[in-house]
């Protein structure tokens, strides 16, 4: 009796809720996925989380209100975080899915995206050159370039002016972690040395009076980002991925020296022992905290250091320099816009690529925060602009333009980071990344 | 109110008898019943793993990349690949390393959790509560959480340790594992605890009542009585928290990518690798290769849960 | 604990040291989170994941208990069912998102709640259907048998006389499976886009190319727990009370 009432009771329970989850599941279900309305053509573009998505969403809210009035055309961006927004294209294209209209691509994707892509014809005049031609694929213009990355050295103009002038002790430390005497130099005249000596000079280690526990941040974690960083190391040795003659080149001295670098900065010490994983956000929690004196970074890192309200301890006092070396040169890579090939509106998503295509679109691009690969749009004059406008025009290496690149970062990021932080030797470390670069490059 | 004052009625039913194997499939083999109540299995199983298994391993025979849209058959190179690659063995040994690990260590701290909370103290209730928090958290947000605790510059942990004048960096190359190991401990220890208290709630009173008056220890209880009464519900705890730390990828993804070097790639960290450049062929080879190495452990275990781990 | 004392912090003092409390305490990364300013549209995604939880706790329970019955007690596929339904967790979970993600867009249920509750169905059937089948094992035959004698059929005494013997380790079934299904990241990232995004995926929105949101993420990891430490609580009073009170003598 009691039993059955009790059971009842619970099964009542229970279908209430069945009841309750398919109904709300069932409006969900049935929201819209028709890509035109009342004329208008819904277009959708997937992109990463960041400044650039919120830049870009700001242009097509313009675009929308007014030229896209007139096209008949609405624009919108979907986001996904940082990591997985590649995958989850990797996965869109190879079923050859029509969900998006536009796709995120960069340099370093180029080629594996380019077979979903439909070529561009772009006003080709407008934009840096190096930054269109890293989106090429067989001479065609598969993608549309956005916000340029290159690196820099960010450091604290208040503790580097100290450091200058403080050249004795400067010398014993660079004779105590090099086995040489380096004067201290300002960062825009480093070479990878004085990079080291100067990291060693603001350790507490090895100076009770440094203002900063270590000297600098690596970014030493197993991430694709942090090959094109130490890329910078390498390049700016005198190294390469292929020799002069296309083969592979990475058991040069130059790679050796180039690993040594960050092996020598990691195992002395010079950067935080959590640094092997360390990755962006690491390196300016780093610097924003105070704990680092200047570290290699990504362009964009420099608003977020310069803002007293997200960085009150360093805003004001970051001085930008070139990536240290005797030429001072940094990767680069762009951002790009690219329309899949497979999308229904092929023809409506080349007339938003037309808007995005010009000199003012891009301004409001980069008005509402992101970065543009076309000089003319470059207006504002801060510090971090005008640095990057130098770099982009005469700073600059690219790594060669191999098909499976974003692999071969993979591959390097794998096989190095270890030897990075001084797990096992370098030479083996080397001998496998060459061997990886060999298959993923056929050559 | 906990979450988990659960009443299991009879569990181990005071060590069945083998007999009553026999005398289910005489009394209830019967008819009809038993493909109506296998219905909505059969269509789940029909409509979500038939295909994608036929298409994993169809894909996996042949050069299926992004670059080569339109894939041709490639035999079985693609597993000569993964069978040759010294990194997916690493992540085969550190992942196997890794399972047998977190899961030991959870199943005891999840038993003698389970045991501490058998009996009534002040605070009990809130403490239970809080106790099974971690598995609340997703994983990939602990993963990012994680971070932020642990980071050097940022983070409360390392502050703390150097506050109390420990300066040992948990993040770096060389006690990072120890890390990882400890960090899975204290997610997944609620799980194994979750299982064990809902275990012992349905252990009947009168068997400690009876214990106490043969005045055994209470460690001698546990040890001859309880551990063979719950053998049961510790293997399938056991083998359910072991598939899962197998799979472990969100939290040491986030943390580690698999880094420094190739330390701490699991093995489905090595498979999402492949995934993200874009390599489907390979990856699902990979994932085929995986299948069929632990393939063999799945019998052995489906025997002892289907009939019962006391018999 | 972390997340709670992170997420009431200023930008401003996460950047600086964790002892660092510039600016003192205040809610804006949470009125940030809910109120939308964040530019993201959490209600709905918390909304999500209360849905495809709650209805993938009911599919699988659908399938599970009377699959679960059969097999255990009426000799259902034997023992290959379970070996290969378990044998499925044991496959990187990778291997089916591509081929998921064609089923669903073929389905018209790619970004739907729907699409997901099947996904994270698949994902956490092995683990329901094991845990079930044990209870199931240690349920006595003695209660069933006396109510075969009596004339209730198959039905009927499953119904009756199993399920409400199963109710607790069912609600331990249920609370797990929700869980899990809350805390699916995978299988979300790549079966949703916009109109069915949980609220694990929306939280990695705060994951920028431009650096992590601290604020922002750990307020959104205060809220998520809410739900399923609700559904726990919920799942204990009232499945436990119902079901299980009247079984026992």
């Amino acid at each position: 009796m009691n039993r059955t009432q009790l059971t009842r009771r619970a099964c009542m329970t229970l279908a209430t809720a069945a009841a309750a989850a398919l109904a709300l599941a069932g409006c969900n279900a049935a929201a819209p996925s028709n890509t035109t309305a009342g004329g208008v053509t819904n277009l959708k573009l997937i992109m990463n989380p960041g400044p650039e998505a919120t830049a870009m969403s700001k242009v097509m809210a313009a675009y929308n209100a007014g030229q896209g009035a007139t096209d008949k055309i609405h624009v919108a961006v979907d986001q996904l975080s940082r990591t997985d927004t590649y995958a989850k294209e990797a996965t869109l294209m190879s079923t050859k899915s029509a969900d998006y209209d536009f796709y995120q691509t960069a340099s370093y994707y180029i080629a594996q995206h380019a077979p979903y892509l439909e070529p561009l014809q772009l006003n080709s005049s407008q934009y840096f050159p190096g930054a269109l031609n890293s989106l090429k694929v067989n001479g065609e213009q598969e993608a549309i370039p956005l916000d340029p990355s290159v690196n820099f050295v960010f450091y604290r103009k208040d503790l580097i002016g100290k450091m200058l002038t403080d050249k004795a002790k400067f010398e014993q430390i660079s004779q105590q972690v090099l086995g040489k005497k380096l004067e201290p130099k300002s960062p825009d005249q480093w070479t990878w040395d004085d990079y080291i000596a100067s990291a060693a000079y603001f350790t507490r280690k090895y100076n009770s009076a440094s203002p900063t526990q270590y000297g600098t941040e690596l970014q030493a974690k197993n991430l694709v980002y942090n090959s094109m960083l130490w890329d910078d190391v390498l390049w700016n040795e005198g190294g390469s991925w292929l020799n002069s003659s296309g083969k592979p080149d990475l058991t040069s001295a130059a790679a050796k020296s180039a690993v040594n670098v960050y092996r020598t900065i990691y195992t002395k010490g010079l950067t935080s022992p959590a640094s092997d994983q360390a990755e962006y956000p690491e390196t300016e929690a780093a610097l924003s905290s105070g704990n680092a004196a200047f570290a290699l970074q990504w362009n964009a890192g420099y608003d977020q250091l310069n803002d007293p309200k997200q960085s009150p301890k360093t805003a004001g006092k970051i001085g930008i320099a070139p990536v240290p070396g005797v030429q001072h040169l940094s990767h680069v890579h762009t951002l790009a816009i690219g329309v899949n090939k497979y999308g229904q509106h092929v023809a409506q998503a080349q007339k938003f690529i037309a808007y995005l295509d010009t000199v003012n679109a891009m301004k409001a691009y980069v008005a509402a925060g992101g970065l543009a690969s076309m000089p003319s749009a470059l207006t504002d004059g801060s510090a971090s602009i005008s640095a990057l406008k130098s770099t982009l025009a005469n700073g600059t290496f690219n790594e060669p333009a191999l098909p499976k690149a974003f692999d071969i970062y993979t591959a390097l990021a794998s096989d190095l980071s270890g030897a990075w932080v001084g797990q096992g030797s370098v030479d083996s470390a080397l001998q496998k990344a060459n061997a990886d670069l060999a298959q993923l490059s056929g050559k | 109110m906990s979450a988990l004052t659960t009443t299991r009625p009879e569990i181990g039913a005071a060590a069945k008898s083998p007999r009553s194997t026999r005398r289910q499939r005489s009394l209830h083999a019967r008819g009809s019943a038993r493909w109506v109540l296998g219905i909505p299995l059969i269509l789940f199983l029909a409509l979500l793993v038939a295909y994608p298994i036929g298409n994993g391993v169809i894909s996996s025979l042949q050069n299926h990349t992004l670059l080569n849209p339109n894939p041709t058959w490639t035999g079985f190179s693609n597993y000569v690949r993964i069978l040759t690659d010294s990194n997916f063995w690493d992540a085969l040994s550190f992942t196997v390393v890794y399972t047998v690990l977190v899961t030991s260590i959870e199943l005891v701290l999840g038993f003698l959790l389970a045991l501490v909370f058998d009996r009534p103290f002040p605070g009990r209730r809130f403490l239970l509560s809080a106790l099974i928090l971690p598995i609340m958290i997703a994983p990939a947000l602990m993963g990012i959480m994680f971070r932020l605790l642990l980071s050097q510059n940022i983070g409360v942990i390392p502050a703390l340790l150097q506050a109390l004048g420990i300066n040992i960096s948990l993040l770096s190359a060389s006690t990072v594992i120890p890390l990882l190991v400890v960090l899975d401990v204290v997610q997944w220890t609620s799980f194994t605890f979750l299982l064990f208290h809902a275990a012992l709630q349905g252990v009947p009173a009168e068997l400690e009542e009876a214990a106490q008056l043969d005045r055994a220890s209470r460690a001698r209880f546990v040890f001859s009585i309880l551990i063979p009464l719950l053998a049961p519900t510790i293997f399938i705890t056991g083998f359910l928290r072991a598939i899962d730390a197998f799979r472990a990828f969100d939290t040491i993804n986030v943390l580690t990518a698999g880094g420094p070097g190739t330390t701490t790639t699991t093995l489905s960290i090595y498979v999402y690798k492949i995934l993200s450049s874009g390599d489907f062929g390979l990856a699902s080879a990979a994932s085929v290769v995986i299948a069929i190495i632990v393939l063999p452990i799945i019998p052995f275990v489906i025997r002892r849960i289907t009939d019962g781990a006391t018999s | 604990m972390n997340a709670v004392y992170t997420s009431i912090k200023t930008d401003a003092a996460i950047g600086i040291s964790p002892f660092s409390l510039q600016g003192g305490f205040n809610f804006d990364h949470y009125s940030n989170v809910l109120g939308g300013s964040s530019g993201f549209n959490f209600p709905g995604y918390l909304l999500n994941s209360v849905q495809l939880s709650l209805g993938t706790v009911i599919l699988v329970m659908v399938i599970a208990v009377p699959a679960g019955y059969s097999i255990v007690r009426l000799g259902f596929g034997g023992r290959w069912v379970l070996q290969l339904i378990t044998s499925l967790r044991l496959v990187p979970a990778m291997f089916f998102a591509v081929p998921f993600f064609l089923i669903f867009s073929a389905l018209g249920i790619y970004d739907t709640v729907v699409g997901l509750i099947l996904a994270d169905t698949f994902m956490q059937l092995p683990l329901a259907l094991l845990i079930i089948c044990g209870t199931l094992r240690d349920i006595p035959m003695e209660v069933e048998e006396a109510a075969a004698i009596d004339g209730a059929g198959t039905y009927r005494s499953l119904v009756f006389i199993v399920l409400p013997l199963l109710a607790s380790g069912l609600v331990a079934v249920g609370i797990i499976v929700f869980v899990f299904a809350w805390s699916d990241y995978l299988m979300a990232v790549i079966l949703s886009a916009s109109g069915a995004v949980p609220v694990t995926v929306g939280a990695a929105f705060f994951v920028t190319s431009a650096g992590i949101q601290w604020g922002n993420l750990a307020a959104v990891t205060v809220v998520s727990v809410i739900a399923p430490l609700a559904f726990a609580v919920f799942a204990q009073r009232y499945l436990v009370r119902g079901l299980s009170a009247g079984a026992i003598k």
